[in-house]
């Protein structure tokens, strides 16, 4: 790629102050982080992720904490005839007992529904996005790097997935594991754990495989490959120790911004009740509390802003890395 | 009749429509304090009025004009009259469409059969052998051609074509001359010895006695269908109407818009009147969208209504205008039907009606005590004639007890005993509902291992011999007011191992089987109605092969322009027919 001469005066006015600062052998990935620190709304959003991931983390000690119980309500005492909570909101005030109310008709707890739902969250969003990007980084790096047949079969796998609808895939997988595993209780939850994951994950590596494939494709023919291939690396070698530091940027960037997409797809899956039965989740929680929305919108409330909160996050730090790992872009 | 859902996340429409209440005792709420108050238990029935004069009397604050809108969470399966038998199709069809030989009034909180295009209620020989019927003069369809009697006696012949209009109600096999021998119209042709047409009477033959005809005569299936212009695959997208109402457009599947049907002559009516311009039913709405539409009641939505039972959030709102609150109910009896080849010992299954947590389970299955579910412990509803109140547990229907399932547990040496029932995993109710059963059946003591299905594939489950269930959650509608539609078409030993499971608790105990053929072969209907009572309470007491799981109840809203709409106790949906926009 030709260097922009606006690019070049740019650059040029940069200099001096970068030698002033006498920090000669800081790697690109040190600067990037370095420019995330001094990012002040990065920070702001990392702190919020980090209190979500303690929460998810340390969900049983905060139920325990908060006398709590998960699932633990008796319709019978918990709720008044008409099926709404006898402590707490929406009819009387707020109660230690229940910080976040009960849930109407069950009784059940919100605020521990509340916790282990970040936990169901977090965990599969993070599970997702692991498995997608190192399955787009491998298939993005083999396709790169293979020419020829392998890398047209590959572009053409990848096609493929790209064009089937997810949430079609995701609403017929469900049934069929429900009628394969519905005798078997204790399997069917973990089986449709999998089945989440795997629908995730399997629909997520595409975007970045393609991204590291042009990557690879312009990285190979630079010198320093062809120096590495005349000498005889292996080809995995080149692939992992030449290629792949180089593509690290790209990778955090998809990561960052791939752990919010999975957070909104888990919740907008248990809300169209594809997901896990028995596992709390805040996609399963606003689809019951929809109904309840003018009477009880504490109930709704909760999750919502639990989602909205946690994928803001995610979001405008995702923004912030790719901004910091960008070197395009001047703050 | 067969609930098509799985008890535990039941819309009102989706039973399958009940015909018939009459009969028995009292209704059991005063009709001031309907509207606020909760429900004693069951439906009624005053009977018949085989002398109610037309025109029915119009109310004096009824306006003329406007239109209604219905919206509802349900689509009808279908809206040809030989194939409805579920609660929305027929009363739509019935209140405003088709009219038939005699139909439902409401009168003084209480649906009383009346006469429809038929003069009287049908004059029956003397052993019920043989039904006339009398058409009236000046009837007409809406494309202003006359009524036939012919017309009559086709629909009754088109109702044996079970092969090409299925899922309608099938009393005529049973009962009718030929019946297990016509084959319908379309296949026998219309010669059909069963149906007798002189001048304006239409007189039906029996094979055996068939009392109940009348009100059998109120179905959809019992309309004036031309023969000329049937064609059964098309014919319920748009069925000729004669009542006061007729299709404009139907989208199956979406919409139903209905306009006045001007030849509709109401001095020939002596149930139905024609206020409105128009209706408009709006079918697959989301239940939270429309609830808020009518509980906010601007505009257009004072005109609004539905028939779907409110949710705990909707009664809650509704409760600052209980006006628009509709209650009442309708004769269905939720069960848990318990296995009999499964569940051998009484015991067991007597500690699954103690263990059983009836609060728990029909809250969080989102059913309001005393509103949409109502305790009970006979299995025959409130209502039906003979109908015996007794208590074969003594908890009531809703006080369980879990020590006392323990203990019978104990004392059958089986502790731990492992219960297998289906629920719904993609209905967020369904799961609650199980989340409860689960807990109240661990309290008593058994280990409970729920399976999951989901909502489209629950029914062909729990009516599948091998699945590996022993318990099946269900219920059953009257047809009759008596027991008679009731303990042979779910409790007969002949019945277990038929397509279906019409036998849900695999119940073949040769005494029981041998004491309804006595009361079918022998009994006069006011014997075995009593009969029937003393049967339901028998088979409970002695062998408990069901656990009653309450009664149905009805809770509808509408705006506040709405005026007339009552609970039609006979399907728990809104009178239809007699309804009108005030002020």
């Amino acid at each position: 790629m030709g260097i922009q001469p606006t690019e070049l005066v740019v650059s040029n006015t940069d200099e001096p102050e970068v030698k002033s600062q006498d920090v000669a052998g800081r790697s690109p990935t040190q600067i990037a982080l370095d420019r995330l620190r001094h990012d002040k709304i990065a920070m702001v959003c990392l702190a919020v992720v980090a209190v979500f991931v303690l929460i998810a983390i340390f969900a049983p000690l905060l139920t325990d904490l908060f006398g709590v119980e998960l699932e633990g309500g008796d319709p019978v005492t918990d709720t008044k005839a008409d099926s709404f909570p006898a402590i707490g909101p929406p009819d009387y005030g707020f109660t230690w007992e229940a910080p976040l109310g009960l849930e109407p008709r069950t009784g059940n707890d919100l605020l521990a529904e509340w916790f282990y739902g970040a936990r169901t969250s977090l965990g599969v969003a993070t599970f997702a996005t692991v498995a997608a990007t190192l399955m787009g980084i491998v298939i993005g790096l083999v396709a790169g790097f293979a020419r020829g047949w392998l890398d047209r079969v590959i572009a053409f796998v990848i096609d493929i997935f790209l064009s089937l609808p997810f949430i079609l895939v995701a609403l017929a997988l469900a049934p069929i594991i429900v009628s394969r595993f519905g005798a078997q209780p204790e399997r069917l939850e973990f089986v449709q754990l999998c089945a989440l994951l795997f629908v995730l994950s399997v629909f997520g590596w595409m975007t970045l495989a393609r991204l590291i494939r042009g990557e690879v494709l312009s990285l190979r023919e630079r010198e320093f490959v062809q120096a590495a291939r005349v000498i005889g690396v292996p080809t995995r070698s080149i692939l992992f120790k030449e290629l792949l530091p180089n593509l690290v940027a790209p990778i955090v960037v998809s990561i960052s911004l791939g752990l919010p997409a999975f957070v909104t797809a888990e919740a907008g899956l248990a809300f169209l009740g594809i997901g896990v039965v028995g596992i709390p989740s805040w996609g399963q929680t606003v689809n019951r509390a929809v109904e309840f929305f003018s009477t009880y919108p504490l109930f709704l409330y909760a999750p919502v802003v639990g989602i909205c909160l946690l994928v803001i996050a995610l979001n405008l730090l995702g923004d912030a890395v790719r901004d910091a790992f960008d070197p395009k872009t001047r703050r | 009749m067969r609930l098509k859902k799985p008890a535990v996340a039941l819309a009102t429409a989706a039973l399958m429509t009940l015909a018939a209440c009459g009969g028995g005792s009292g209704t059991g709420t005063d009709p001031g304090s309907e509207n606020t108050g909760t429900i004693e238990g069951g439906n009624a029935g005053s009977g018949k009025n085989p002398d109610a004069q037309a025109p029915a009397e119009v109310p004096e604050d009824a306006t003329e004009g406007g239109t209604f809108t219905v919206l509802t969470v349900n689509v009808p399966s279908t809206l040809d009259p030989t194939q409805a038998y579920y609660t929305d199709s027929t009363a739509i069809l019935s209140d405003l469409v088709t009219r038939s030989l005699t139909q439902y009034a409401y009168v003084d909180g209480e649906m009383v059969l009346i006469p429809d295009m038929a003069t009287d209620l049908g004059r029956p020989n003397e052993d019920n052998t043989e039904w006339t019927f009398t058409l009236r003069e000046g009837l007409k369809y809406e494309d202003g051609t006359d009524v036939k009697a012919e017309d009559v006696a086709y629909a009754i012949k088109r109702s044996f074509a079970i092969e090409e209009l299925p899922d309608g109600p099938t009393y005529q096999t049973t009962f009718f001359l030929d019946g297990d021998k016509y084959k319908g119209p379309f296949q026998d042709g219309t010669d059909y010895a069963g149906v007798e047409v002189n001048g304006n009477d239409i007189t039906i033959k029996m094979r055996r006695p068939f009392t109940d005809m009348d009100y059998y005569a109120s179905f959809p299936a019992f309309t004036a269908i031309p023969e000329a212009k049937d064609n059964p695959a098309t014919y319920g997208r748009h069925p000729l109407a004669t009542g006061p109402y007729k299709f404009a457009d139907y989208k199956p599947g979406t919409s139903l818009t209905l306009v006045k049907n001007e030849f509709w002559d109401p001095e020939t009516d002596p149930g139905r009147i024609q206020m409105v311009d128009g209706w408009e039913f709006k079918f697959g709405q989301d239940s939270a969208k429309l609830e808020n539409v009518i509980i906010n009641d601007t505009g257009e939505a004072q005109t609004t209504l539905t028939y779907d039972n409110v949710t705990a959030s909707g009664y809650r709102s509704i409760q600052e205008d209980p006006d628009r609150l509709v209650t009442g109910t309708s004769p269905c009896t939720f069960m848990w039907f318990l296995d009999m080849t499964k569940i051998t010992d009484i015991n067991v299954r007597k500690a699954i009606g103690y263990a059983y947590p009836y609060r728990a389970a029909w809250k969080a299955a989102g059913e309001i005590e005393g509103v949409t579910r109502v305790p009970g412990t006979s299995i025959l509803p409130p209502g039906t004639a003979g109908r015996v109140e007794y208590d074969p547990l003594g908890i009531k229907g809703v006080n369980t007890d879990p020590e006392k399932s323990k203990e019978l547990l104990q004392e059958a040496g089986a502790m731990g005993y492992e219960i297998k029932f289906l629920f719904a995993s993609d209905d967020a109710l369904s799961v609650q509902a199980k989340d409860q059963l689960v807990n109240g059946l661990e309290a008593g003591g058994f280990k409970a291992t729920p399976i999951a299905s989901t909502l489209e594939t629950i029914r062909t489950d729990r009516t599948d011999y091998d699945s590996p269930i022993n318990v099946r959650s269900s219920g059953w509608c009257s047809d009759w007011p008596s027991g008679g539609s009731w303990f042979p078409a779910q409790w007969s030993g002949d019945l277990v191992g038929l397509e279906g499971m019409p036998n849900p608790s695999n119940f073949k105990v040769a005494e029981m089987d041998a004491l309804q053929d006595k009361i079918l072969d022998t009994m006069t209907p006011e014997e075995a109605a009593a009969a029937w009572g003393e049967f339901d309470k028998k088979m409970q007491t002695e062998y408990y092969p069901a656990v009653v799981t309450g009664y149905s109840g009805t809770a509808m809203i509408h705006g506040s322009k709405v005026g007339g709409m009552e609970n039609d106790n006979v399907r728990g949906m809104p009178t239809f027919q007699r309804m009108y926009i005030t002020e």
